[in-house]
């Protein structure tokens, strides 16, 4: 009688976790891209390695407007996801190579919240909700000689993120960084 | 007594008292401790060091795998800022006629 109400009881706990797990955005179809691009980013962090980010920046003490935004972002994350590749040239990818991605997408939980398409141009963003908060966020960029996938899992301000700006003045400083930080680098 | 008596007396073979050989070697294996404590000592400053050595490079490793896991996630977070300026400004651009743009 105990072991059933045991196992009736793990079942409830992973029946729970089910959803979520399916609703957990995975990014597919792109690993061939990464050997025609001139430039590639792939960046997996999970939320382990995230916490870490937390610490360590918090850690260093580096104060600031940004620093305390992405401080405040990493916070309520649980993965980040990041695929982006840059080509020499326009027509190395396909739409189709992005119809994993887009399936996923198109399953209940997730909503296209921007969609702009013009003739060789695609950007999609698409939030998941949970209780009224944003739980799931993604980012689909497609230009001609660039794509980028963008999924992060947990709480995130899309206002805070879109003041972060452009990645060119990264006005907090981490020990160690560098301008291509973050290029062809795995987070394992 | 003259002295040949005494010298005599004094050099005379006489048998040990019981016990004289377990008294040796019992006095001969305790004066061999104090040589045995000093390889304990080392073996406990060698596993100390060893110790001490293998907390402070988990704990290196550690800060490297958290400077790179803050580098990256900093490179990721703005990424996705630029890409969700770079779509909210299509849309703003796509929804604005042109002659109120110029304006």
């Amino acid at each position: 009688m105990r072991r059933l109400f045991l196992i009736a009881v793990i079942a409830g706990c992973a029946a729970a976790q089910l959803p979520a797990q399916l609703l957990q955005l995975r990014i597919t179809g792109l690993d061939g891209l990464a050997a025609k691009a001139k430039e590639s980013t792939d960046i997996t962090l999970d939320s382990n390695l995230l916490k870490m980010a937390g610490g360590f920046l918090a850690g260093a003490g580096k104060d600031g407007k940004d620093g305390d935004t992405i401080k405040q972002l990493l916070s309520g994350l649980k993965a980040i996801t990041v695929r982006s590749f840059e080509f020499k040239e326009p027509g190395q990818y396909r739409l189709e190579d992005l119809e994993p991605i887009r399936v996923q997408l198109r399953t209940p939980g997730w909503s296209k919240i921007i969609s702009s398409q013009s003739k060789d141009e695609i950007s999609e963003i698409y939030t998941r909700m949970e209780q009224g908060k944003v739980a799931g966020f993604a980012i689909i960029n497609a230009e001609p000689k660039e794509l980028t996938v963008v999924a992060i899992e947990g709480s995130i301000d899309l206002k805070d993120l879109s003041k972060l700006g452009g990645l060119g003045i990264p006005s907090i400083s981490v020990p160690g960084q560098s301008k291509d930080s973050g290029k062809k680098g795995k987070q394992e | 007594m003259n002295l040949e008596d005494e010298l005599r007396a004094a050099l005379r073979r006489d048998n040990p008292s019981p016990g004289f050989a377990e008294r040796v070697v019992a006095r001969a294996q305790s004066s061999a401790r104090p040589a045995r404590a000093i390889p304990r000592m080392m073996w406990a400053a060698a596993i100390a060091a060893l110790l001490v050595i293998g907390f402070s490079t988990a704990y290196e490793y550690r800060e490297m795998k958290a400077e790179r896991a803050s580098r990256d996630a900093v490179v990721a977070l703005r990424i996705a800022a630029d890409k969700l300026n770079i779509a909210r400004e299509r849309v703003l651009r796509r929804e604005t006629p042109a002659d109120t743009r110029e304006n």
